[in-house]
């Protein structure tokens, strides 16, 4: 149970700067997901909380302590691992036993730790076995039994979920959740479904390039993207961000027009959810591109001049290919950005 | 074998003339074609295979099968070049009586599981300390070098540096480790440790490269786990890389073990099984029987014995390695 701190940390491999000059401050008992395309250096940071790879520059610290040199083993800090890393010449009971062992816990604890935690993941009956016979979920919660085992200060999640099919992860996700609200042990999740993320995190921090875009809660990042990053990143689908001009409150694109601040001019990007458009109105003039009903919701794709807008319609619209179609924009969540991308306009 | 391909093909391609036939009756050309690409009868299907490893089994059948029967039968005779009497099982008999033969039997067992325990224990310790070394990685096919030498030269080498070139000897001495120079002969153990460290200076090698090989191919996110799990390197060592290689490790000393138990060369070269026999190895007490004192009949017993005894024990050391490691 403790905070992280990172800063002014850099990660450079070679040339390639991996983590550029991050500052993040993880609260006492938070869960906080690390979010981004592959290759935005989420892992990287979270192998550097962890001591598996050393800041190039910059300070680490967990629960106050400086961290930069020690080692991994001496950090107290658990990791999940994606390919769940279990031993596979040990059975799960020895598995979970490891840390124990290594940090000299008193041996007459060992079995009632050990069959808590696989209680608290519900392995008790597969104790015994070997990794190889269990499945991946089973392997799963056989790693993350083996993290909390020992109670640490710090829970590192690398990508725990991605190699279970989606039912299953589902049904892990609220595991998580679940347990680390229980053992309010401060977690760092690094992920890239934008779902996972949502779900269990107390605070998002989304990466691209290295470089944090925006740390805020999911409501947050939701409703308040920092750039067009962010927008076009989170949600499903994501935002539509249409490129056009704004002059004299208006905004205007090929087939678009909509009311925007006064104070904007110039080029200018429009960001709108598609659940904050409807069919009818005067915002949108197209075409429709495709229409794919899915039970509870219709996604339908509007074809305008140089873009593809998408739109979440009523779940019985049906319209046929290349008709005309007008769309209507909730003009109270639209969302404005500049040339570099960042939000303008938010009064 | 070419003969034969040729036959199969012949009654393949009547097999296939006919077909042709029966499809033009039908009037479904297409069907025709698509006939043409199965030319091979089921039969001809079934032999293939065989016949593709038929030439490289033969021949290995020639030169191991053949020369290991021929030494079995001979070993139930008394053979004096041309003339042969039998025997029974009176050269095994004798065999169990010769004092000599034991002596041989101690000697590569003391010299083979000597080199052999060296030769792993030091290639496990330097593959362990660099196998994640981007040089290893990069160049290990260079650690086979002394592998890549003829026996006989890496003997002479070694004979010269111990004996003959005195070149150990000066060298002790001039780090102040030996008073005069020293004849390895003389010892019965002196002697011993040259073929041992000929042995280990060549083989060694060929551990290694199969041990770093092995730990090179471990998942590296266990070993992470590991450290995070608070295991310092000597504990993944023995916890999780050593119990993983095990099946590695039985495969490639026992390789290695049968391998010195016909260990010749060195022996030959550099001591004859001087002191008074004490580096006298199975195989060198073969050849002296054989060629030496032309006992023909009665090498070829010590031979088939000392292949019943490899078999066993390889086989009990593989067995239960394996069984062990299972559970």
């Amino acid at each position: 149970m403790a905070s992280i701190l990172l800063k002014n940390v850099v990660k450079s491999f070679g040339s390639f700067v991996g983590v550029q000059d991050m500052n993040l401050d993880v609260v006492d008992e938070e869960f906080l997901v690390l979010l981004g395309p592959s290759g935005c250096g989420k892992t990287t940071t979270m192998r550097m909380i962890a001591g598996l790879e050393h800041p190039t520059e910059g300070e680490i610290r967990i629960g106050g302590a400086l961290m930069n040199d020690i080692d991994a083993r001496d950090r107290d800090v658990a990791m999940v691992f994606q390919g769940y890393a279990l031993y596979p010449n040990m059975s799960i009971y020895e598995n979970i036993r490891f840390p124990l062992r290594m940090r000299q816990v008193p041996k007459a604890k060992h079995d009632d730790l050990i069959r808590r935690a696989a209680e608290m993941v519900e392995l008790g009956p597969f104790l015994d076995r070997k990794p190889g016979a269990l499945s991946g979920g089973q392997r799963q919660r056989a790693a993350l039994a083996r993290a909390i085992v020992r109670q640490p200060q710090v829970f590192l999640m690398d990508e725990p979920l991605s190699n279970l099919d989606a039912k299953l992860r589902a049904s892990m996700r609220v595991q998580i959740k679940h347990m680390q609200r229980e053992l309010k042990v401060t977690t760092v999740y690094v992920t890239h479904d934008q779902i996972e993320a949502m779900t269990l995190a107390d605070r998002i921090v989304i990466m691209n390039k290295g470089v944090i875009q925006q740390i805020g809660t999911p409501d947050d990042i939701y409703s308040n993207p920092a750039n067009t990053f962010v927008a076009g990143f989170i949600g499903s689908p994501p935002m539509n961000l249409i490129a056009g001009t704004a002059q004299n409150g208006t905004f205007s694109a090929a087939g678009v027009k909509v009311p925007c601040p006064a104070s904007l001019s110039g080029n200018i990007t429009l960001g709108i959810r598609p659940e904050d458009c409807q069919v009818g109105g005067d915002n949108l003039q197209g075409q429709v591109y495709g229409v794919e009903p899915t039970g509870d919701i219709t996604y339908l794709t509007v074809r305008t001049a140089n873009k593809n807008i998408e739109i979440k319609a009523g779940r019985e619209f049906r319209a046929p290919i290349d008709s005309a179609i007008a769309v209507g924009f909730d003009t109270t969540r639209l969302y404005f950005f500049g040339e570099d991308g960042n939000r303008v306009g938010v009064k | 074998m070419l003969v034969a391909a040729r036959l199969c093909r012949s009654k393949s391609m009547a097999h296939l003339s006919q077909k042709l036939e029966k499809g033009a009756a039908k009037a479904a050309p297409a069907a025709a074609v698509y006939s043409v690409r199965r030319p091979r009868s089921a039969a001809a299907k079934k032999m293939f295979p065989y016949l593709l490893v038929g030439p490289a089994v033969l021949y290995l059948l020639a030169i191991t099968l053949y020369p290991g029967l021929f030494a079995m039968y001979q070993s139930l005779f008394v053979v004096k070049f041309v003339n042969w009497s039998w025997a029974g099982l009176g050269n095994y008999t004798r065999i169990v009586q010769d004092r000599e033969f034991w002596a041989a039997l101690g000697n590569t067992a003391i010299i083979g599981g000597l080199s052999l325990s060296l030769q792993t224990i030091i290639a496990m310790t330097v593959a362990f300390f660099c196998y994640r070394d981007p040089f290893v990685r990069g160049w290990r096919i260079i650690f086979l070098m002394p592998m890549l030498f003829m026996p006989s030269a890496v003997a002479f080498i070694w004979k010269l540096a111990f004996n003959d070139g005195r070149v150990i000897s000066d060298l002790l001495m001039s780090l102040g480790l030996a008073s005069n120079n020293v004849d390895w002969l003389s010892s019965v153990w002196l002697a011993r440790l040259t073929l041992i460290v000929a042995d280990v200076w060549q083989w060694t090698p060929f551990l290694f490269i199969i041990f770093v090989g092995a730990l090179q191919g471990q998942d590296e996110e266990i070993e992470e786990a590991a450290r995070l799990d608070g295991a310092s390197w000597s504990s993944i060592f023995w916890n999780i890389s050593l119990p993983m290689m095990r099946p590695i490790i039985v495969v490639a000393v026992t390789l290695r073990g049968i391998d010195i138990t016909t260990m010749f060369t060195n022996v030959y070269i550099m001591t004859q099984g001087t002191p008074g026999g004490a580096t006298e190895t199975m195989s060198y007490f073969i050849y002296r029987q054989g060629f030496r004192m032309f006992n023909f009949g009665y090498a070829s017993a010590a031979s088939v014995l000392m292949l019943l005894i490899t078999i066993v024990v390889a086989q009990t050391i593989v067995k239960r390695a394996f069984k062990s490691g299972k559970s």
